[in-house]
């Protein structure tokens, strides 16, 4: 309706106005234009001033003032406005229209139609509507795309069953057929439901700086009626057989609000939890947490789904399948400490029933004098602290007691550095008279690692008893999670006995996540209990009490509490989760359509945790039929220790996937990765149509977007473009019915306000 | 049958001389939160670094004896020289960060939760209250340890027993093998030497009271195979404590002492 007015006064589209520029024509010299009009206005000057003791002072402005307007527009038509815009040579350039062919198209949104009628009715016949006008001017080059893109054959009808919708490849794809030709613009049918979101910024800047723009043509609803998606679903790649998993959610919905649904959850087709769920509003999205137990060891499973519920337009959406690589290991860990005290106790006492998790123990008990427990070896650490990268990066873990900085030479400081950067190992310091800042750790390069501001004057007599409570991120993190409810969780919490700090830390690092505080009833001050954060490849953790034990031993703590087990089982499965191995296998996706190839990536590194360049590495892929098949994989070049090949999955089911690296006869490692093939609906999931994606690739490129409801503009509106062959040409102004009007309107004025003066 | 020997001359200078220290440890004990580096200080401000932030403090039980002495009770034998020289011995030897100075605690007195290493002596004595007996069952499996010395003979070793069944029912005492790790987590101890009181180790003869001859080191344990309590019998460390500075009790007793002492407490803070 805005570019109809606008048309209708202006005499062109907005489009004329858009792409051209401004000017005059006049047909006699300004100057002497100018000069009429002066003396007119002097003349009109002259007649009101005679009868201003007539009209009075507001008068006399106001009519002289009208007048004067009246000529300022007689002088601006007689100027002749025009404006210049660039036009394309009719039948001189190409036009591209692509064509959405993927699934999201059969929507039935709006009533009965799919929407891909609106494809089936404007563009398949040149014989009328939209395609005759475009026809006229361009020579048309039709194209659809999905997944990819293609020439299209109008003879064959669009199928509408393309899996993926990449819109930033069909794009790039259009430009590389048509690179060389005039091409004026290209003209896009799509809903935007872009799910390959990857490369789309990339396409759409090559078409800026080509000056070649693209025309969106959105298909759909922007919001669909009645729906609800698992938009989302968050959950760690691989855990240890036992672990607590938790789970977020993410549900978004529209045409549900406030209502209640249950969310299930699926191990192989056995529920294993389930949960009710209240929906927040429209596009809003409602996070949940699930707690999953990885009772069974492998790659699992697990389907997250919401039932369909009455009048919902997509079912398909409802669910998502996530696998999560339970592993069946023991992870070993070295536990250093400086001094004997019971927090070592403690400790292992607390993990002494955990299968997955080996805490070697190396605790110095006088000068000079060590106690080694739970080795695996009688040389195991029979030297003291490890020296070497082989001797250190054998562990996963590295928890660090009371030990001060001193200890350890610098290299071995150094190392510990490169632990946690560059092997990605887990490093847990904890509280002590020794530790911290009282341990002479500033200025060290375990600083840098550590996710806590050391002070820079250590405080051997401080002291403080503090209650410990969980931050907001404390109350959702799998270590300091003490149960189900955040409620429940914070109140065990904060009914634990008060524990001890030797090491006044106050602060973290802006980049590091503070999860436990404790505050002390003397000084009302707050200190920092626990707090992480990433550290290169791994993740450096400050647990500042001294004396954790007091929530076993404490009287207030029943015989049967589990809290302290239960914290510090969690606090060391997370401190080796997610630690690189020797061999790290990665794919994309874990998820991929049958018939696609999907890359597999081999990180292999030494036992210096160095990556291994020139290693034969074979990557055995376990088919769902059970064939085994050796690939090949050949090392990037340009990363060190980094290996690729391409698997096509042409079966439908799961892949199992071993890689094997070895340098002659010795093998490096061994990783390794699964993954499905199987027909996905990702088509159904923000299946919307994206106007603010389309508005925006339209508006970044010079063109513009339509709907069904203002598709007619398109065919005008791409005649004004820059792009492919073009000439310029000038449209006159001076005629446009808004400056007829704007003069009708000063005139009119101007004799109804004489008239009431009586000087008409 | 095992007869009941008369006390000697030498055995009754030797009480008398434990009640001179009783007299003393009143007048300490009644000084209480002063001096000791636990208990349950009444004033917040008294918690500081000393009072509860070191890594170790010696902590000698109190319990109701079959005399109901209460102060001047069978708990406080040796006490407190014994607990300060031996925590003399325990800082210059080890790492451990100890309090200085004795800390008593009563076996229902929930601060004894804060100390998860417990001693005891003359348990041949012990006759404990319902109360008492809950504290150190609760103690006990909470993750405490208990190290029991000074006791001798068949008798004083039936009312242990006896005493523990209740504590501990269905726990049984076993001897702790000879490669156990606590012989050997800080010292080799290759064997089990018999400690006299400070009277028979000046004496240099017998070392044996009572029907005692035979010292033994023996132990409870819970279902996980966890040290529970530590039973030295026919045995006494804590005369060799508190007289290692005396040139006429042999020094061989002390060190051997000191060795188990130390052993005992590296190993009650790492299992």
């Amino acid at each position: 309706m805005f570019d109809s007015i606008f048309s209708f006064l202006f005499k062109y589209r907005p489009a004329v106005f858009a792409h051209g520029r401004l000017g005059f024509e006049p047909p006699i010299p300004p100057v002497v234009l100018v000069v009429g009009v002066t003396i007119l206005l002097a003349g009109v000057l002259v007649t009101y001033r005679s009868t201003r003791g007539r009209i009075g002072r507001r008068y006399f402005f106001t009519l002289t003032g009208l007048r004067t307007a009246l000529l300022a527009l007689l002088l601006l038509a007689l100027l002749r406005p025009v404006v210049v815009v660039s036009t394309v040579i009719p039948q001189e350039n190409i036009l591209a229209i692509v064509l959405d062919d993927s699934k999201s198209m059969q929507l039935a949104d709006q009533g009965d139609a799919p929407r891909s009628s609106l494809v089936s009715r404007t563009f398949s016949s040149e014989e009328a509507g939209l395609l005759h006008d475009l026809s006229e001017r361009f020579t048309l080059r039709f194209f659809r795309f999905g997944t990819d893109v293609a020439r299209h054959d109008r003879a064959q009808p669009l199928r509408f069953g393309e899996t993926r919708t990449n819109l930033g490849a069909a794009l790039a794809g259009v430009r590389r057929e048509l690179t060389g030709v005039p091409l004026a613009g290209v003209v896009v049918v799509t809903d935007g439901a872009d799910n390959v979101a990857d490369n789309l910024a990339e396409s759409v800047l090559r078409y800026q700086s080509d000056g070649v723009p693209i025309y969106t043509v959105g298909v759909g609803r922007e919001v669909l009626p009645r729906d609800i998606e698992l938009s989302r679903v968050e959950a760690p790649h691989q855990v240890l057989k036992g672990s607590s998993v938790m789970v977020d959610v993410m549900l978004t919905q529209s045409g549900f609000r406030g209502e209640r649904v249950t969310l299930n959850v699926e191990d192989g087709g056995r529920i294993v939890n389930s949960q009710e769920v209240r929906l927040a509003g429209d596009r809003e999205a409602t996070v949940v947490r699930v707690k999953l137990t990885a009772a069974e060891a492998g790659a699992r499973l697990f389907r997250f789904h919401v039932p369909p519920q009455p009048g919902e337009l997509i079912s398909e959406n409802n669910a998502r399948d996530v696998m999560i690589s339970v592993e069946d290991r023991r992870e070993k860990i070295l536990y250093f400490e400086g001094e004997p005290r019971f927090e070592v106790k403690f400790i292992r006492r607390a993990l002494e029933d955990d299968q997955n998790i080996q805490v070697v123990t190396l605790q110095r008990t006088a000068e000079n004098k060590y106690l080694r427990l739970g080795v695996d070896d009688p040389d195991e650490l029979v030297a003291g602290f490890p020296a070497t990268r082989e001797e250190l990066f054998a562990y996963r873990g590295i928890i660090l007691g009371s030990v001060e900085a001193s200890y350890f030479t610098h290299s071995q400081l150094v190392l510990l550095e490169e632990f946690v950067g560059q092997r990605g190992g887990g490093l847990l310091v904890l509280g002590g008279r020794r530790a911290f800042g009282e341990g002479g750790y500033a200025g060290t390069p375990l600083e840098a690692v550590l996710p806590v501001v050391l002070p820079r004057t250590a405080d051997a007599e401080f002291f403080s008893e503090v209650a410990v409570g969980p931050t907001p991120a404390g109350l959702v993190h799998p270590v300091t999670r003490l149960a189900d409810d955040g409620t429940q969780s914070r109140e065990r919490w904060t009914g634990l006995p008060r524990v001890s700090l030797l090491n006044p830390i106050s602060q973290s690092k802006p980049g590091a996540s503070t999860l436990l505080t404790g505050r002390s009833d003397a000084s009302s001050e707050s200190y920092v209990v626990l707090a992480f954060q990433r550290y290169g490849k791994g993740k450096a953790i400050a647990f500042t009490p001294q004396d954790s034990w007091l929530w076993q031993m404490h009287a207030d703590v029943p015989l049967d509490d589990m809290t302290h087990e239960t914290f510090w089982r969690q606090m060391l499965r997370w401190l080796v989760s997610n630690v690189t191995d020797l061999v790290t296998v990665a794919t994309p996706t874990e998820q991929v359509e049958p018939g696609e190839t999907i890359t597999i990536t081999a990180d292999v590194r030494d036992s210096s945790y160095l990556g291994v360049n020139g290693a034969k590495v074979t990557a055995s892929v376990t088919d769902a039929l059970g064939t085994e098949t050796d690939y090949p994989m050949e090392w990037t070049v340009t990363e060190d220790g980094v290996y690729r090949t391409s698997l096509p999955t042409e079966l439908a089911g799961r892949y199992d996937v071993r890689v094997l690296a070895r340098r002659g006869d010795a093998v490096l490692g061994e990783g390794h990765a699964a993954l499905r093939a199987e027909p996905q609906p990702t088509e159904f999931f923000s299946p919307a149509m994206r106007a603010d994606l389309l508005k925006d690739v339209a508006a970044q490129t010079g063109g513009r977007f339509y709907t069904e409801a203002t598709l007619g503009g398109l065919a005008e509106d791409v005649r004004y473009t820059e792009s492919g062959m073009t000439r310029l040409e000038s449209h006159d102004l001076w005629d446009s019915p808004v400056l007829f009007l704007a003069l009708l309107a000063i005139v009119s004025l101007e004799w109804l306000l004489r008239r009431r003066r009586g000087l008409a | 049958m095992l007869q009941r020997l008369a006390p000697s001359p030498i055995r009754i200078l030797v009480l008398r001389g434990r009640a001179m220290v009783a007299l003393l440890s009143i007048w300490t004990v009644s000084s209480g939160v002063a001096q000791t580096g636990g208990g349950s200080p009444d004033d917040p401000a008294a918690i500081d670094r000393h009072t509860r932030g070191r890594a170790f403090y010696f902590t000698r039980a109190v319990y109701t004896d079959v005399e109901r002495r209460g102060r001047f009770g069978w708990w406080s034998v040796d006490y407190p020289k014994a607990d300060r020289q031996f925590l003399m011995g325990l800082t210059r030897l080890t790492g451990i960060d100890a309090h200085h100075s004795e800390n008593p605690v009563r076996l229902d007195d929930p601060e004894l939760r804060r100390y998860p290493l417990v001693y005891a002596v003359e348990v041949g004595h012990m006759a404990l209250t319902e109360a008492e007996r809950t504290g150190l069952r609760n103690y006990l499996l909470a993750g405490g340890i208990l190290l029991v010395d000074d006791f001798w003979g068949s008798w004083e070793w039936a009312n242990f027993q006896s005493e523990m069944a209740q504590v501990l029912p269905g726990y049984p005492i076993v001897d702790l093998p000879a490669d156990h790790p606590l012989l050997h987590v800080f010292y080799d101890l290759a064997e089990i030497v018999q400690v006299p009181n400070v009277g028979l180790g000046r004496a240099g003869g017998r070392t044996w009271e009572k029907d005692g001859y035979t010292p033994a080191l023996r132990g409870i344990f819970d279902g996980h195979g966890r040290l529970l309590v530590v039973i030295n019998w026919n045995s006494d460390l804590g005369d060799a404590w508190e007289w290692a500075e005396d040139p006429s009790y042999p020094i061989r007793f002390s060190n051997f002492a000191y060795q188990l002492g130390v052993n005992v407490i590296v190993y009650a803070m790492s299992h």
